[in-house]
């Protein structure tokens, strides 16, 4: 089951939580899957209309991927992280 | 080889107007920046001298590796008793200065006594063949921008400027001061903002240091080669990452507004209606129509997230709008329009201002009636003001406490008495702590951590452990937005003089900085008791969380017990 990373700014929601296993074959599905078990994630990653935020930024095992690419199938095996600029200054 | 040899200071003393070159310790090769400024205050300056008086210190550092090929490296400190605070303080600001005072072999200037004519102004010229404070009467009272026009006539295209505006001068407890960034035309526009050093300068007569490197090379490390593709391989590896802040920290603005650390209306809320129109990505989508850019502040910088904003005809406006300004100066104020607060942004940069004790004076002025919320233009007018020393100007130029007190007003959200800046303790609990613990006050680039979802039992070696790796970066000369770690500072400084540095030595460097600041503050008259939140963070919620500042102080307290060193300290990046 892929794992999803949480970066920090986004573990109130995930109660601390900064890797999830989750049972998805798709970057959208992992997504959804962590905002089921953690009210209030799915807001900080996607927009009203589903879209990920401009200011969230995807990686999957250390490679970065567009942010239009929800549907990107993964591997058991894979680890999709969610980063955000969290800074400044 | 040994690395860099010979090093020196720049002794200056304002009361006898005289510059000299002495040797700088080799004991000392390790303490740069905020280090070496703590050091040389604990040391030579009494803490408990009057902040605007000839007693005080003000200390010009670069860091260890400044001067050198390492990429975002010329970060400078500036550092003395804050007339804010009436604390230590260290101010840190881009730029060129850092680079050019290292690539003359200088570590730090350090400015001691006052002219007996307080209304006298001088400068300070800095070259290869040394130092000499000159008459500066001619640029009394100019605002920054014209001041570095009219110095760049007088100097060669070389040169740098360090400068304070109208509100130093005025010995105004929230003046900043000014270096100049890379740009050929040289703009003021990069500020060692907070805590009122800009008033310490001015205290002692000095108006600008002018830096002419000339044709000075890059400092020589001990290992050249092992060095240089040190810094091949950091810049490859960074320019290959995610690059976090390409786009610059005012587009950190939708995220703070989404954790509630967008603060509203003198922090009355955590999320501001107008994040939208605040939005750095805004300023990103003028660059299309209107030019400007993204660009480094500093020459070798890898980074670029300082924005160069132009107007709507294209001309140059304002440079490093950032997200604290667009916070403080917008947010806090219910200013809804960023080009407002870049206008905001251009004033306090020309008069000499922090822009977060501003504009959290200026929400106080507000909140207590002084003016409608949102009024921009009356906010632009107070700073034109300034130069005036209209009663008003005064409360505002002396920051939010000042301001706080004129007004009789209830809410005032400071700490130490230096205003709290956007990243809110109350959804941010271990940046909380920071704020209460750093000698700094309330200061965000003494060790931010972003992390709502921490549990209580580690807030307190979150925020050491993040004053601690801000603490050795902001004596490394490295800019907090490289974020680098631990190991990769220590590995520069052992390639820089051809010995190891250990992480335990690492860590002892950032330590020993924490130490000598906590010592000069007890010195200077703190006690524990001044650990503590103003009273409207502890009250007034926030969110629908309800959030408020409610961190027993015995966990506050724990920050002060050093925790022992774990691997994780030394990857942890630095946050500011």
């Amino acid at each position: 089951m892929p794992v999803v990373v949480v970066p920090p700014p986004y573990r109130g929601p995930t109660a601390g939580e900064g890797e999830i296993r989750v049972d998805a074959a798709t970057v959208r599905e992992c997504i959804e899957a962590v905002a089921a078990r953690f009210p209030g994630f799915r807001d900080q990653v996607l927009d009203g209309r589903g879209a990920v935020h401009r200011f969230v930024s995807l990686f999957v095992n250390g490679d970065e991927i567009a942010r239009e690419r929800l549907d990107a199938r993964l591997a058991p095996e894979d680890r999709l992280e969610i980063l955000a600029a969290i800074a400044g200054g | 080889m040994n690395g860099p040899t010979g090093d020196r200071m720049i002794r200056v003393d304002m009361t006898k107007q005289t510059a000299e070159i002495v040797p700088f310790p080799d004991a000392w090769k390790l303490l740069g920046g905020r280090a070496l400024s703590a050091r040389i205050l604990l040391e030579q300056c009494d803490p408990k001298c009057d902040p605007l008086g000839p007693g005080n210190l003000l200390v010009m550092a670069p860091g260890v590796v400044s001067g050198t090929a390492a990429p975002t490296s010329g970060r400078i400190s500036m550092g003395g008793k804050s007339p804010l605070t009436n604390g230590i303080k260290e101010a840190n600001a881009g730029g060129n200065p850092g680079q050019d005072l290292m690539k003359l072999g200088y570590r730090c200037i350090v400015v001691t006594g006052q002219p007996k004519d307080a209304g006298k102004r001088f400068g300070l010229e800095v070259g290869a063949d040394g130092a000499k404070v000159v008459p500066a009467d001619a640029h009394k009272g100019k605002w920054n921008y014209k001041l570095v026009e009219d110095l760049a006539k007088q100097y060669p295209q070389t040169a740098s400027f360090i400068s304070i505006g109208p509100a130093g001068e005025m010995r105004l407890t929230g003046a900043s001061i000014a270096c100049t960034d890379q740009e050929q035309d040289r703009h003021p526009s990069r500020h060692a903002a907070r805590g009122g050093l800009g008033a310490v300068m001015g205290s002692k007569g000095l108006k600008y240091v002018a830096v002419d490197a000339g044709k000075a090379r890059v400092r020589q490390p001990a290992k050249r080669k092992e060095f240089m593709d040190l810094c091949k391989k950091y810049t490859k590896d960074y320019l290959a990452g995610p690059q976090m802040f390409k786009t610059g920290t005012s587009t950190v603005v939708p995220i703070a507004n989404m954790l509630q650390t967008f603060p509203y209306k003198n922090r009355t809320e955590g999320q501001s209606p107008d994040a939208a129109t605040l939005d750095g990505a805004r300023i990103v989508e003028s660059f299309a129509t209107r030019g400007g850019g993204m660009h480094n502040c500093m020459t070798g910088c890898i980074v670029q997230c300082s924005n160069v904003v132009h107007d709507a005809e294209g001309k140059y406006k304002t440079s490093a709008l950032e997200f604290e300004t667009l916070t403080l100066l917008g947010a806090n104020c219910a200013i809804a329009s960023w080009e407002d607060v870049a206008d905001l942004d251009r004033l306090c940069d020309e008069v000499g201002l922090d822009t977060i004790e501003t504009g959290a004076a200026i929400a106080i002025f507000m909140d207590s009636g002084g003016m409608a919320w949102g009024d921009a233009a009356g906010a632009k007018r107070i700073l034109r003001e300034i130069s005036e020393g209209t009663e008003l100007g005064r409360a505002i130029g002396n920051g939010a406490v000042a301001t706080g007190k004129w007004r009789k007003h209830h809410r005032v959200p400071a700490v130490k008495g230096q205003a709290l800046p956007a990243w809110d303790p109350r959804p941010l609990k271990a940046t909380g702590i920071t704020y209460l613990t750093s000698a700094m006050g309330a200061d965000h680039t003494a060790g931010l951590i972003v992390n709502p979802g921490l549990p209580a039992e580690e807030w307190a070696r979150a925020s050491q452990e993040a004053q601690l790796v801000n603490a050795v970066t902001d004596s490394s000369g490295f800019c907090q937005f490289l974020q680098p770690n631990l190991d990769a500072i220590r590995e520069f400084y052992g390639l820089l003089y051809g010995e190891e540095v250990t992480r335990e030595q690492i860590a002892d460097i950032g330590w020993q900085c924490m130490s000598d600041e906590w010592e000069f503050n007890r010195r200077a008259g703190f006690k524990p008791q001044d650990d503590v939140m103003p009273e409207c963070i502890k009250q007034d919620p926030i969110g629908p969380a309800k959030l408020v500042w409610d961190v027993p102080q015995e966990i506050v307290e724990k920050a002060y017990r050093r925790q022992p060193l774990r691997p994780e300290l030394f990857a942890q990046k630095a946050a500011g």
